[in-house]
């Protein structure tokens, strides 16, 4: 099933007012963003621009809320309202890319004059009535759509396309620049309209009022720090009676099995393969991961998600015929390959003599094209699939990839190596950009040997030679600095 | 000696000189040419047969049951009076081969003697029998010549005899067909007729090879003379030897920095970087990952792994290795560890099955185990393949990594891949379903290094409950009630029409 995001083309609004109250138009705006993204196999470079509409609505404390997606890579966001010809700019003060929410500040306070802040409800009730606001395309005018809440389940969020969250499917047209506009049930806002779904018609989407309420608590203290997890793989395999009867679980308990217990993460020390975990706060967990919350069934993880990261939940897990309870702080626990897709940020990298190093990411994997998880090299398509088991490097921090090759004579005879892992110099273990640039920084030696995953051969660059053809490569190809990384100021 | 033996000795010489004169003809105009034309498209009636073949492979992901039957077509060229030769992909997987000779309308029963899917040749054996008029051998004697026409023949379903022509453009070692190996190949270009499936290419008179693959540049591959000869007398005695494997990798060594690292003096100017050696295969035993392979029995290696060969020009190195039968000698000269080394060494091969994931799984029923509705199954290319067009990047990465880095690494340990491939849904594997393309570490605490590991395991810890089966990668175990398995079994096999519950050599 492909979803599809709902951003799209700019239109003129003009004056309508919906007859319910509030007067849903003094609250929804239009949001008209320019964006450029980064281009990640030469990240020192952007991209074309972009422009986009989509919608967002005024809440509490003069603050605009709208999906990340919406103003994601922004370099200039304007913001209208319904009747008034005058573009009030605007910047992103908070952005969640994991929840696809942000929050944006008008300079222009007088922006706010005439304006009403809406509130939010709570979980909707699947089959009741909604109405989605927006400025979607099909015209000019703000817009209102009115449906049911068909269901309200887990799912992936494609903004980000890795993180899964509680989303609200409604039958209400949800359609390209409806994204960010509130869905309204009894005066108050219930839901983001954010995604669809491109192979089914009247499948809407839109994020309810618990991930919006985390997001706006995170934000709190000034920063966006994310959801959390608990950092362990999990198998409904408890349905079978011999596998909970091998695992010493009383027959009349239900519960959901750890498989694996990520590296570095908080649940290390606590977790471990074959436990069985039956209880998470005050929530019992069935044989299929599900707990009750909000009246009906939902992942267990919907109990983390209700957790700011430092805090802890209370697990009641069986282990070897024992049952144990254990306090277990959640934290941000991401792979080493991240499967989530990036924005804002420049990414960091190396360019020593004309050989580019990047951080391996799903945006770098995503320039191969729309088939990118069919296209790509075997072991970058290996290290992003498993790269959690594949990993036993506790100190690894990201794998770094030799993204492109800027032609010159010191090079010339690296091709076969490019879009491969890089694994050491000098037979120093690479797990960061960091560890590349501070083998690049060592001018002692004659030879940097540059070893890669998946590949016997050496790549051997003399050292010498390399740092004069350095600076005239870094010239030539209009590359701003060698080597941008964590440790840059 | 000629293409029919003692009785034309004659008439070969005279058709060699007639084709002296053909030559210089060529020069002077290239109408001469095409009216000097030797047809021997009525000779060869007596020497080629045309093979209908019915094939009838396994399902990969069903190994129990027959894939649907399909029809295909080949030509034979004899080589005695009831043997023929065609190329192995036009029967693998056959399940009934019949013959059709000029001048007799009954089919003759037809089997494969022998089969080599590395020189892509089989020998059928023709039911004398039914034979009413002994075939006329062939020999393939002609000699390669670069740029020379070429006229090749066949026979038609109805009996027809066909023939075309195009040009010998180059000689050529790589991979055709399904081959693990790379062999040599003659390349005939701007062909008349897409050819492909076995036809008799010829110089004049002379057997040249026969057609194993076309392209649609008018181009195709010919099974040259040299690779069938050694086949057949491979064949000939006792038993097959078959042609010699590389069993090792190699990297183009053009880098000067990798040649100043590796200390390599300035006399030696060419070269090949061996980037990894196999635990099978000729060069397995006695090559390491870093040695520069500088020569094979006195051919030089440029950078790029080429050598000169005398008739064919640059040519691969593989084939101073494929062109050989396994049991001659091979000399190797190396640059290892700062000095150059001289090594003698045997030329070996391997069967596809002795690969850790063999390359090809054909003409056999797959490898399978049934237990508990899991089906457990020895993974090869083959099943990979399965997946359909993309199945390279369809496939589970850690599968496919098997096949692309350990594929001709089997060790004493590790034998081979055996992979969960599906659970059958049933009572006994409720909350398994769904599992699927998994490695399998061990059963019971086993590690399986191979098929028949699979039984045995399945017998161990005879006082527990429950048999065990764990997998690579952090995945769930699989736990399996022993005290209901025996009707479960039953059961599943019932409800899904399994007839055997399970397959191992």
């Amino acid at each position: 099933m492909k979803k599809i995001l709902l951003v799209l083309t700019a239109l003129l609004p003009a004056g309508i007012c919906p007859a319910q109250p509030p007067d849903i138009s003094k609250s929804v705006v239009m949001i008209q963003t320019v964006k450029q993204g980064y281009d990640y196999t030469t990240p020192w470079k952007q991209k074309s621009t972009t422009a986009g509409t989509g919608s967002g609505f005024i809440i509490a404390g003069n603050r605009i809320l709208t999906n990340a997606h919406n103003i994601s890579d922004n370099r200039y966001i304007i913001i209208k309202k319904e009747n008034i010809a005058k573009k009030y700019p605007a910047n992103v003060e908070f952005i969640g890319h994991d929840c696809d929410l942000a929050v944006l500040k008008v300079y222009d306070e007088s922006f706010f004059d005439g304006t009403e802040s809406l509130d939010f409800g709570d979980l909707p009730k699947v089959n009741s009535t909604v109405s989605t606001y927006g400025f979607p395309l099909g015209g000019a005018h703000f817009s209102v759509t009115e449906g049911v809440i068909s269901r309200i389940q887990t799912d992936v969020y494609v903004h980000s396309g890795a993180d899964s969250h509680l989303v609200i499917q409604t039958d209400a047209a949800i359609n390209p620049g409806n994204s960010g506009g509130p869905v309204m049930q009894d005066g108050k806002v219930i839901g983001v309209a954010f995604q669809g779904m491109l192979a089914a018609e009247n499948i809407g989407y839109m994020i309810p009022t618990t991930v919006i309420k985390h997001f706006l608590q995170d934000v709190n203290d000034g920063r966006y720090d994310g959801f959390d997890s608990l950092g362990i793989t999990l198998f409904t395999g408890l349905h079978n009676d011999s596998y909970k009867d091998f695992l010493k679980i009383p027959a009349d308990t239900q519960g959901i099995v750890v498989i694996s217990v990520m590296l570095n993460s908080s649940a290390e020390t606590i977790l471990q393969k074959d436990d069985c975990i039956t209880r998470i706060d005050n929530y019992d967990i069935d044989n299929d991961g599900m707990i009750m919350i909000y009246g009906t069934k939902h992942h267990m993880s919907e109990a983390i998600e209700q957790k700011q990261i430092g805090q802890a939940v209370t697990l009641t897990y069986w282990r070897n015929g024992q049952k144990n309870t254990t306090e277990l702080p959640i934290q941000l626990n991401r792979p080493v390959f991240e499967y989530a897709r990036l924005y804002d940020d420049p990414p960091h990298y190396v360019c020593f003599a004309g050989l580019t190093f990047i951080s391996a990411s799903r945006n770098f994997l995503e320039t191969w094209g729309r088939d990118w998880i069919k296209d790509i090299p075997h072991i970058l398509r290996y290290l992003f699939s498993d790269s959690q088991q594949l990993n036993k490097d506790r100190l690894r921090k990201e794998y770094v990839i030799l993204s492109e090759i800027l032609p010159d004579e010191i090079n010339a005879y690296g091709d076969s190596f490019l879009n491969k892992p890089l694994e050491s110099i000098n037979d120093t273990p690479v797990r960061s950009l960091d560890d590349v640039k501070k083998a690049f920084e060592n001018k002692d030696a004659d030879f940097y040997i540059l070893k890669f995953m998946n590949s016997d051969s050496p790549l051997p660059i003399e050292a010498k030679k390399a740092h004069q053809r350095n600076e005239i490569i870094l010239e030539k190809y209009n590359v701003p600095t060698w080597a941008f990384t964590e440790d840059k100021i | 000696m000629g293409i029919y033996g003692g009785q034309n000795m004659k008439q070969t010489k005279n058709v060699k000189l007639l084709f002296s004169v053909l030559l210089f003809a060529a020069v002077v105009s290239s109408n001469a040419c095409a009216k000097g034309r030797i047809d021997m498209t009525e000779k060869m009636k007596d020497s080629i047969v045309y093979l209908q073949i019915s094939y009838c492979g396994y399902e990969q992901y069903q190994p129990w049951k027959n894939k649907d039957i399909t029809e295909g077509w080949g030509v034979g060229c004899a080589i005695a009076e009831n043997q023929v030769i065609t190329t192995a992909y036009n029967v693998a997987n056959a399940a009934v081969i019949k013959a059709k000779r000029f001048g007799q309308n009954e089919f003759i029963p037809a089997k494969i003697k022998i089969v080599d899917y590395e020189s892509n040749l089989a020998l059928i054996e023709l039911d004398p029998n039914a034979l009413k008029k002994a075939l006329v051998p062939l020999k393939f004697n002609a000699k390669y010549e670069k740029g020379i026409e070429v006229n090749f023949y066949w026979l038609s379903s109805t009996v027809q005899a066909y023939s075309g022509r195009g040009y010998l453009d180059r000689a050529s070692v790589d991979s055709y067909s399904i081959a693990f190996s790379r062999t040599l190949n003659f390349v005939a270009a701007n062909i008349s007729d897409l050819t492909g499936n076995g036809q008799l290419y010829c110089i004049g008179t002379e057997p040249l090879g026969i057609a194993c693959w076309s392209n649609s540049n008018k181009e195709a591959g010919i099974i040259p003379a040299e690779v069938i000869n050694r086949f057949i007398s491979d064949e000939n005695d006792d038993t097959y030897n078959g042609t010699g494997a590389v069993g090792f990798l190699t990297t183009r060594l053009l880098d000067p920095a990798l040649r100043k690292y590796l200390k390599l003096p300035q006399q030696i100017q060419n070269g090949v970087y061996v980037s990894d050696v196999y635990t099978i295969g000729t060069g397995s035993d006695v090559l390491k990952t870093g040695d520069v392979l500088v020569s094979i029995d006195g051919f030089e290696l440029n950078s790029y792994g080429r050598f000169i060969h005398p008739k064919y020009d640059a040519l691969f190195f593989d084939y101073l290795i494929t062109g050989k039968t396994a049991g001659e000698k091979i000399t190797f000269n190396l640059w290892r560890d700062g000095k150059s080394e001289k090594i003698e060494a045997l030329v070996k091969n391997f069967d596809v099955s002795q690969m850790l994931v063999p390359w090809y799984d054909l003409d056999s029923q797959p490898q399978y185990f049934i237990i508990g509705g899991c089906i457990l199954q020895k993974l090869t290319k083959t099943y990979l393949e399965a997946r359909g067009a993309d199945w390279a990047g369809k496939a589970e990465p850690h599968i496919y990594n098997y096949l692309l880095n350990e594929a001709f690494k089997p060790t004493e340990t590790r034998k081979a891949i055996i992979v969960l491939s599906y659970v059958l849904p049933g009572n006994i594997n409720l909350g398994y379903h769904g599992l699927s393309q998994l490695v399998i570490d061990n059963i019971n605490g086993m590690k399986i290094r191979s098929m028949k590991d699979i039984p045995v395991a399945l017998t161990l810890n005879p006082e527990t409950k429950y048999d065990v089966i764990e997998f690579e990668l952090d995945q769930p175990k699989i736990i399996l009630d022993r005290a209901t398995m025996q009707s479960a079994n039953l059961t599943i096999a019932k409800t899904y029409g399994i007839d055997k519950s399970a397959n191992i050599k």
